[in-house]
């Protein structure tokens, strides 16, 4: 299982994740910041769970360009 | 409040402690930023866009001109927050955004907000101002101009009757004290590099402030340089040729410093404050120049250089990592409460100890910025000379103090 958080307020809207990992994260076109698609919020952070670890890689690639690395991915 | 004969003193305010030391220390305009798109972007201390009304109310009580820093490269999806954001500000009464990207001079005229002409534009000649007139009232001049240069294009706005949406000759502004960047008007791209954290977005992770050291990949030997920190430009500060800045024309100059604490707000805008009205009022003099730069020192530097103002020579290395303030602030502990009727405020002791004759500093979002001299305090309802850890201290002061306020005392600093 691929466990990836996102900790929306300190996103800069870069678009780093974006380019690549554009099936897991997308622009808001509302506030210009990044949003983790399908993720589950709580306290500010927005949680995806997976079972597809294929996902792992883009998820590691996005979390390690992030400027503010408020990206995480973890293999539980 | 601006006096239309004298230039402007835009001060940077990046909390709300910030604006208040700007507002109390004698800024005629203060320039934030909120959310994510402006230079600071990475600070966590931006304003939110429901700061906005809050920022307005305690300016124009003072007649403060307000400035929004909208000022990085734009993405497609930063079209709507640009427009949120605008939108909100002008709701709330901001008098001018600054702005870099076409989008954001676009539709901040649409609304019929007035616009400012941020540096990261790189306004180098007259020609460039004409443009922008088109669009905008005020015009940050590249960083990298010499005085004599700005004095040229002030001359031709003149000259040529350069006018604005306004209807009113574009002002000219430069930049007056602060970090400078090694880049051409902070257009650098090392973050980017290095991180993926782009300083035109606000996320500038500072590579030129660390040391380096350069190898001869031939032959491995390193290259012996006089300074590690060959990219770490010291600190702009035109305040010992102020005379001559505001000789050019110049109608605004810019402090920067919206990473800074509120006691640097304080201290530079009170300090540019009274060298702009001494200059004013025909007293200023080197042996003021000498104190004000005393005062300067202080808080937080990397030594001083004149920028490119006074000639084309290559820039002034800092030798240091951080600042050469002489000063700097300890935490001692935070307000309890303030007895209006005897003027008196406590606070608790958590850290450290306080000492009669200690210069303490109050700093707080309301309160803004209070430096004075410990003359007096009682330290658990007794007259003593010393609070300790844990103790509560009550001391005379003649404002408010709050909750949210936080007490620290001043020290010598050895950088």
């Amino acid at each position: 299982m691929i466990v990836v958080t996102l900790q929306r307020k300190k996103c800069i809207g870069c678009n780093y994740c974006v380019e690549l990992a554009p099936l897991q994260f997308q622009m808001s076109k509302k506030d210009g910041k990044a949003v983790l698609i399908r993720g589950i919020e709580k306290k500010g952070f927005y949680t995806i769970k997976s079972p597809d670890e294929t996902i792992h890689e883009v998820c590691d690639l996005a979390a390690k360009a992030c400027p503010t690395k408020i990206i995480s991915v973890k293999i539980v | 409040m601006k006096n239309s004969d004298r230039i402007e003193l835009m001060a940077p305010a990046g909390n709300f402690e910030s604006l208040q030391a700007a507002i109390t220390n004698g800024a005629d305009s203060v320039f934030f930023g909120v959310d994510q798109l402006n230079m600071r972007a990475r600070a966590s201390i931006n304003f939110t866009i429901e700061d906005l009304p809050e920022i307005t109310k305690r300016c124009e009580e003072r007649k403060i001109r307000t400035y929004l820093t909208l000022n990085t490269i734009i993405y497609d999806h930063d079209l709507s927050i640009i427009k949120t954001l605008l939108d909100a500000a002008k709701v709330a009464g901001i008098t001018a955004v600054i702005a870099m990207d076409q989008a954001v001079i676009s539709y901040a005229r649409q609304i019929d907000m007035e616009v400012h002409i941020s540096t990261q534009i790189n306004i180098t000649n007259i020609e460039t101002v004409k443009f922008y007139a088109l669009f905008a009232d005020t015009m940050v001049m590249s960083r990298e101009l010499s005085l004599r240069q700005v004095k040229k294009i002030t001359e031709q706005v003149e000259k040529e009757q350069i006018k604005g949406p306004s209807g009113k000759l574009v002002e000219i502004e430069i930049f007056g004290h602060g970090a400078l960047c090694m880049a051409v008007s902070g257009k650098c791209y090392l973050s980017l590099h290095s991180h993926n954290s782009s300083a035109n977005r606000g996320a500038c992770k500072q590579n030129c402030r660390k040391k380096y050291t350069v190898i001869d990949q031939e032959t491995g030997f390193e290259i012996e340089l006089d300074n590690e920190y060959m990219m770490s430009p010291e600190d702009l500060c035109t305040l010992d040729f102020l005379d001559q800045v505001i000789d050019t024309g110049i109608k605004v100059l810019k402090i920067e410093g919206r990473g800074r604490a509120p006691e640097y707000v304080a201290k530079v805008i009170k300090t540019y404050r009274e060298a702009i009205d001494a200059y004013y009022d025909g007293s200023f003099s080197k042996e003021k120049v000498k104190n004000w730069m005393t005062e300067l020192e202080k808080v937080y530097n990397r030594g001083f250089w004149s920028g490119y103002y006074l000639g084309q020579k290559l820039g002034e290395w800092s030798d240091i990592d951080g600042s050469k303030a002489t000063q700097k602030k300890v935490y001692i502990g935070k307000g309890m409460h303030y007895f209006p009727k005897s003027k008196i405020a406590e606070f608790k002791i958590e850290a450290f100890d306080l000492t009669i004759g200690d210069t303490i500093l109050i700093t707080g979002p309301t309160t803004g910025v209070e430096e004075f001299e410990l003359t007096e305090m009682l330290v658990n309802d007794k007259k003593l000379e010393k609070a300790r850890k844990g103790d509560s201290c009550t001391i005379p002061v003649d404002f408010r103090i709050r909750m949210s306020d936080k007490l620290y005392k001043i020290v010598k600093n050895n950088p």
